[in-house]
């Protein structure tokens, strides 16, 4: 919060078309967040949290606005920057998981590190020992329980150290057992391996892990303080 | 449950899943193009057999005229017109003068003429419209019958030939063929019409070919026949039933190239139908969620199922019913210039092929929806939404197909054994290829697994290629097992025919050993088998033949000189080792005989094995000594020592004289012909016969190729289909890979090479399948069908055509797979995570 | 797929059954044009034996029998036998296969049991058909099988000889009285266009013959009358077809009427009236009355009908005779390629209504 802002919004507006007229998802947002932070997106559904996250992702692009990662105007970056840009310093995890169905579980973990460069093999008996994987690495997807198949997500996630980890309800398929043990293993893993954190949730409880959080409504952005967390 | 809510429930549901189409035009539109293509390629097939099998029912008829005998001269020469016109003087009416003949024109064609005089016809062969559409009615006749006279070509001859109206074709004889009209009567086939009065000046002919008889009661038949003058024979005209018997082989293979087309257009339904009903799961799901009950959704289903195949019928009748006449003139040209039928162009469609085509297109779509459906309904609500089963479904499934495969190779094994008829041969086959298709799966995954084994870890984006083939496979392999099926029976085919044409040449260079064939309508052909002293003459052979039936189908009895030069340098592929000595002596009893392989395949009658003819009401026994190679004849032929045949025969004709002219003199002996008095069209070169005669090969396969083609075009169409489908169903993954920095490039990659590496096995196995195919081809179903054997002849060329076709059609595929998937990947990306896989 | 031939074959036939109308009335050829053939001109003498043979340079010419006839138990037969013969084109005829003559032949038996007929045709020029005087100096007509061959070189007296299916007829002709030329010396003017054709006949023919039936014979004997016909434009355009009568009359007189029915109605009227000995007067419009009283429907060929004029009204009023013609076979019509009815009628005096003597209609046109 005192340091340079690994990432920042500003004045970022969102619009889609739909057959009942145009919808202004975000309405000159602004957003930051610290580097190595972590925090939370809060918002009902279909408020447009996942739009922000598609947005920092490159994965769409904005109306107008400017979004800043270390600095570095990449709002308007071109399709290859951004493909550059996902492959080392961004990393997406979703609630559906996403692995490669035909890949084993090592396969998996070190794909996008790969598609990156290099694999760091000292990270990577590192995460799959944290995160519980070790013995599993020869399965394929499929033969994975929910949560394993998550954990597989985050190690993948962080293998190549992104500077940031965009979160889209990482937890929303799995109990909350299995929820907390895998959101806390990701904000301390996030925490190892330096990465900021942005996850997109609409659990409270999840959020309330997190240093941040923020709170989208009507296509505006607030900050959420804990305490009006706690009321 | 009331009824009306049962309909209410079914209507809902009905137009729930049928949403899914106009949501998903695609997937509709190869639906659609499996089922069209399909439906249509077989029911052409089918419309072209049952069309050219009607068209033996008229073979009793000439030119629309009843023609139930012939009256002829045995010896070749023809029937004078003073013979003829006694004849209706004494009051036969039903006797009507043919002129029927080949002429050569000056560019080397053969065109065959029919010629009568429309005026004699007998009435009813100015149809239903009665005498109002006699030549009198009218004066549209008139040009036909007087001089400057009109040939009439049917379009598809005119367009072979090149012929436009007007047009006066030069023949080599340097004579004119009449002002070309394009128009054609019934039964005119490939044969140009015209007035018998524009014939004789045409052919410089004066005689009449035979005479054409309607039907005739047994009192008049006494009467005519103890009329007729000594050198003239009333025939009955057997026509239809003997070409019935004798095309029945062609038809049965048409038959299977065109179930061929339909099992691969099946293909394409099979894939559309797994599809949809994968798309749909969710639906099915919900609506199961919702209460709908599974009788419900299945009745829907049904309902849906017999939509389309509705569309199917009738798209594809329609398709077929064009194609049909497309391919109809080669069909039509294999018939005549092989047995002589004539068909006809105009191409019926009739209920019961409506009926049939229907039936087969339902029987087609249920057994692409049973299985299916029946994984979909059994699993429940909670398996349905779980989308990883897939995998060790298709796994399992792959073995399934593995070891379905087994008892349909053992019974094909069976089978082979006993294969009698055309028929059992293509049974051994549909065995073989079928349990060949169900092996591909399993062969692509060994063969993917074990590249997978050799890749280090190291080499990790090759692994994640190889790997990927798992994704595809399940949606794929029906559409390869298609393609599969397609190369084998190119490949087969192909070899087939090569092999086919490679024996033919040979046979014809051995065959036609004399340097020219003088034809058997020559009246004075005896004083030139005395041409001795000629000093371009080295020798000649007059052979003479005679028409009978053995074993209840046309054989032809031919006196051949034994000294000739063509029959000492006969190669018999099968003779007792000292054939040619006895066979040449006319003393023995019995009398040795030569017959052609048909007589050995088709007869089932073995060498050194006696065979029984008729001449002048008396059964002679003869031993077969030697078996001849006798290629595209669908008769029994049987070659005596001309003495024998003149001794034991009455009505012996000429079979022309062939003449061996010493080198460099053949203008020399033409000058002498035409001293002779011999026209220049009434003789033929040797190289001008085997021309034809490879010409008239190359035109009967036509049909070969262009099915050949047409299959592999919708192999290639089953598979861009199931492209489309899997990349489709794969978006979202594919906007994850993105997600993950994967570039299009690399995306392409990570897609392209497991599927080329799949295509590559699915052609590798289709080598030795296709050999197989055309060993069997070859070695028992040629046999079993037609009689003839020859040595096969393979071909790497053909093979090396074939795979770079195939690599074009899949890398077209792929452009356009890719093309989609960049078009939709931003849609994907926006979804992503919002939505599962 | 059939269901669409037979749509567009039923479109094509609504599209094309207008001009159906016009274009199918065979009897086209005999008023076409006769440019380039023999014209039809008064004066020219008739000489026999020659024109008892073929003219070439006229388009279309006939050679045409009609016999009423009885067999021994009063049984009534018709005999109707024609040869036809017509030029494909005004050149010489040419030889052989290039023959331009085309003949076409009838032939119709009328029979208590019912009514057969046939129609044959042949190119001329290889002998199948023609009309010649043989090498032994007979007058010869003939198509296949079907002959009239005269004693002389004339066809009467002579034999003519025909099969009808699988009856055969055979009749001796014989005549007496002199050959009687039509209109004026043979010229018989047809419209007042100028149409007009060569006409002459043998009316006073006495036949005796037989018809042979499946091995049976029955012995005919009547009278017969013999047509010679030939043109080059018989019909004008606005002449549908004509009514033709011949009839014996019991007195020994012999009358032959016809009407060519124009389209305005003013019907061209001509006749001849022949004594027992060959004695001729030339009836014109003004000498007769020739009309239809009743009309008969007939059937035409499959379940076609046509109403036809079989019952006619004929007066000579200068000679203050009246007669009612009847046709008591109206099943007479010949579906030939020149359709038309021709069969054999009654004469009735309309005073008495008593039977005066029998006769042939010809109707054509219809």
């Amino acid at each position: 919060m005192h340091e340079i802002n690994m990432l920042e919004i500003v004045k970022v507006s969102k619009t889609f078309s739909q057959p009942d007229g145009n919808v202004k998802v975000l309405d000159q947002v602004n957003f930051d967040l610290p580097s190595a932070a972590s925090a939370a997106l809060l918002g009902e559904s279909g408020s447009g949290k996942s739009t922000l996250l598609h947005l920092i992702a490159g994965l769409d692009k904005p109306d107008s606005g400017d979004i800043l990662l270390d600095g570095e105007l990449v709002s308007s970056f071109s399709d290859r920057q951004w493909n550059a840009l996902r492959r080392s310093d961004l990393s997406l995890i979703f609630q559906q998981f996403h692995l490669i169905p035909t890949l084993d579980v090592m396969d998996n973990i070190q794909l996008q590190s790969r598609l990156a460069g290099a694999v760091d093999q000292e990270l990577l008996v590192y995460l799959i020992t944290r995160l519980g994987l070790s013995a599993l690495s020869k399965r394929l997807p499929h033969q994975l329980s929910g949560g394993q198949q998550q954990r597989v997500a985050i190690a993948r996630a962080l293998l190549h150290r992104p500077s940031l980890v965009l979160a889209d309800e990482p937890t929303g398929n799995l109990d909350g057992e299995t929820s907390r043990s895998v959101i806390q293993l990701l904000l301390e893993l996030t925490r190892e391996t330096g990465s900021g954190l942005l996850i997109v949730t609409h659990s409270q409880e999840m959020a309330g892990y997190m240093d941040h959080r923020w709170h989208l409504s009507g296509g505006r952005l607030s900050r959420r303080s804990n305490a009006s967390l706690e009321n | 449950m009331m009824f009306p809510e049962t309909l209410r429930q079914l209507t809902w549901v009905l137009l729930t899943l049928l949403s899914h189409y106009r949501r998903h035009p695609g997937q509709s539109a190869f639906m659609a193009i499996g089922l069209l293509t399909g439906v249509a390629l077989w029911s052409s097939v089918q419309l072209i057999n049952d069309h050219a099998k009607a068209s033996y029912g008229e073979a009793d008829q000439l030119l629309g005229a009843e023609s139930a005998y012939w009256i002829r001269n045995p010896d070749g020469g023809g029937i004078p017109v003073e013979e003829y016109i006694s004849l209706r003087l004494q009051g036969f009416a039903q006797v009507y003068p043919v002129v029927e003949s080949r002429v050569l024109t000056t560019s080397g064609e053969v065109i065959p003429i029919i010629a009568v005089d429309l005026l004699a016809l007998p009435p009813a062969a100015y149809g239903s419209g009665g005498m109002a559409n006699s030549p009198l009615a009218g004066d549209s006749w008139l040009p036909f019958i007087q001089p400057g006279y009109q040939s009439w070509y049917s379009a598809e001859l005119a367009e072979r030939l090149n012929i436009l109206p007007g047009d006066e074709v030069v023949l080599s004889n340097g004579r004119k063929m009449p002002p070309a009209l394009i128009q054609s009567r019934s039964q005119q086939g490939f044969r140009a019409f015209m007035d018998i009065g524009a014939a004789f000046s045409v052919l410089a002919e004066e005689n009449l070919s035979y005479l054409a008889v309607t039907a005739l009661d047994d009192t008049t038949r006494a009467k005519l026949e103890s009329t007729l003058p000594p050198n003239l024979r009333l025939v009955k005209n057997r026509q239809v039933l003997d070409l019935t018997q004798l095309t029945e082989s062609l038809h049965t293979h048409l038959a299977a190239m065109g179930l061929l087309s339909f099992a691969v257009g099946l293909f394409i339904v099979f894939n559309a139908v797994r599809f949809s009903l994968l798309s749909r799961q969710g639906t099915f799901n919900t609506l199961r969620e919702m209460g709908a009950s599974v009788q419900v959704i299945g009745a829907a289903i049904i309902l849906e199922t017999i939509g389309w195949s509705l569309i199917g019928t009738v798209g594809g009748l329609m398709s077929g019913y064009v194609l049909s006449g497309v391919l109809l003139p080669t069909v039509a040209g294999t018939l005549q210039s092989l047995y002589g039928a004539i068909v006809e162009s105009d191409i019926e469609l009739g209920l019961n092929q409506m009926l049939l085509a229907w039936l087969m297109t339902l029987l087609g779509l249920v057994l692409a929806l049973a299985g299916p459906l029946w994984h979909r309904l059994r699993m429940n609500v909670i398996e349905g939404r779980s989308g990883s089963l897939m995998w060790q479904q298709d796994e399992r499934a792959r073995m399934v197909m593995m070891w379905s495969s087994l008892p349909l190779f053992a019974l094909a094994l069976a089978c082979f054994y006993r294969i009698e008829t055309v028929v059992d041969g293509f049974v051994v086959l549909t065995l073989i290829l079928f349990a060949a298709a169900l092996v591909l799966p399993v062969s692509i995954q060994f063969v993917n697994s074990m590249v997978l084994n050799r890749l280090s870890r190291r080499n990790w984006k090759l692994r994640w290629a190889a790997s990927d083939a798992f994704a595809q496979l399940p949606q794929l392999r029906v559409a390869l097992m298609a393609l599969l099926l397609t190369l084998t029976a190119n490949i087969g085919v192909t070899t087939l025919v090569n092999s086919f044409r490679d024996a033919l040449s040979n046979w014809l260079e051995i065959r036609l050993s004399a340097d020219i064939y003088i034809q058997r309508t020559v009246g004075n052909i005896d004083t030139l088998a005395v041409t001795d002293g000629s000093e371009w003459r080295i020798a000649s052979h007059q052979r003479t033949g005679v028409s009978t039936r053995w074993r209840g189908r046309p054989a032809i009895v031919q006196g051949v000189d034994v000294s000739a030069p063509d029959i000492v340098d006969m190669q018999l592929p099968e003779q007792l080792s000292d054939a040619s000595a006895p066979w040449a002596s006319l003393s023995v009893d019995p009398q040795p005989i030569l017959a052609n392989e048909q007589v050995k395949h088709l007869g089932q009658v073995a060498l050194g094995e006696t065979v029984r003819l008729e001449s002048a009401g008396q059964q002679y026994s003869y031993v077969i000594v030697g078996f001849f190679h006798d290629y595209g004849t669908p008769y029994y032929r049987f070659y005596l020592p001309s003495d024998v045949v003149k001794q034991r025969w009455q009505n012996v004709r000429s079979e022309g004289l062939a003449l061996w002219v010493a080198p460099g003199m053949l203008e020399m002996a033409e000058q002498t012909l035409i001293e002779k008095g011999i026209d220049p069209g009434e003789w033929i070169r040797q190289a001008d016969i085997k021309r034809v005669s490879l010409e008239i090969f190359d035109r009967t396969f036509q049909i070969t190729a262009a099915l050949n083609s047409l299959t592999l075009v919708v192999a290639g169409v089953a598979l861009l289909a199931a492209l489309l489908a899997v990349h489709q169903q794969r978006l979202p993954e594919y906007a994850h890979w993105y997600s993950l920095g994967v570039t299009f490039q690399e995306w392409f990659k990570l897609v392209a090479f497991p599927l080329l590496l799949m295509v590559m096995v699915t052609g590798l196995l289709a080598i030795p399948l296709g050999w197989v195919l055309s060993w069997m081809l070859v070695y028992k179903l040629n046999v079993v069908a037609f009689g003839w054997t020859m040595p096969l002849v393979w071909s790497w060329m053909p093979v090396m055509q074939l795979a770079m076709v195939t690599v074009m059609v899949v890398i077209s595929a792929l452009a356009i797979v890719a093309l989609q998937v960049r078009r939709r990947l931003p849609v994907a990306l926006k979804q992503l995570g919002g939505m599962g896989l | 797929m059939r269901s669409v031939q037979v749509f567009l074959l039923l479109v094509l036939a609504m599209c094309f059954a207008v001009s159906d109308l016009f274009a199918a009335d065979n009897y086209q050829l005999l008023r076409s044009s006769p440019a380039g053939y023999a014209p039809v001109v008064p004066g020219k003498n008739i000489q026999f034996p020659r024109d008892h043979l073929p003219h070439s340079a006229f388009k279309i010419e006939w050679w045409y029998l009609t016999a009423n006839l009885t067999d021994d138990s009063g049984g009534e037969y018709g005999v109707h036998w024609t040869l036809f013969r017509q030029s494909m084109s005004p050149d010489e005829p040419g030889d052989s296969w290039s023959n331009n003559q085309i003949w076409m032949a009838h032939a119709a038996i009328s029979t208590p049991e019912g009514h057969l007929y046939e129609e044959r045709f042949a190119r001329g020029g290889i002998g199948q058909a023609g009309v010649q005087v043989n090498p032994e100096g007979a007058f010869s007509g003939w198509l296949d099988n079907w002959s009239l061959v005269g004693h002389s070189s004339a066809p009467v007296p002579g034999v003519l000889t025909f099969t009808v299916q699988d009856k055969r007829i055979e009749l001796n002709l014989n005549a007496v009285t002199p050959w009687v030329l039509q209109g004026e010396n043979g010229f018989s003017q047809k419209s007042e266009k100028g149409q007009a054709s060569y006409y002459y006949s043998q009316p006073h023919i006495s036949v005796v013959g037989s018809l042979i039936d499946a091995g049976s014979e029955i012995k005919l004997d009547g009278k017969a009358w013999l047509d010679r016909e030939w043109s080059s434009q018989p019909l004008a355009s606005d002449q549908p077809g004509w009514d033709w009568l011949s009839v014996h009359l019991d007195d020994g007189q012999a009358l032959m009427v016809y009407r060519l029915r124009q389209v305005n109605g003013k019907h061209w009227y001509s006749g001849t009236l022949v004594s027992a000995n060959g004695v001729s007067e030339s009836l014109s419009a003004v000498d007769m009355i020739f009309k239809p009283i009743q009309q008969a429907s007939v059937k035409i060929g499959g379940s076609a009908a046509r109403n036809l004029p079989l019952h006619w009204q004929l007066e000579l009023p200068g000679r203050g005779k009246q007669w009612i013609i009847k046709a008591p076979r109206p099943d007479h019509w010949l579906n030939t390629t020149f359709p038309y009815w021709e069969g054999p009628v009654k004469v009735i005096d309309a005073e008495s209504g008593l039977s005066v003597g029998d006769g042939y209609l010809e109707l054509t046109g219809y």
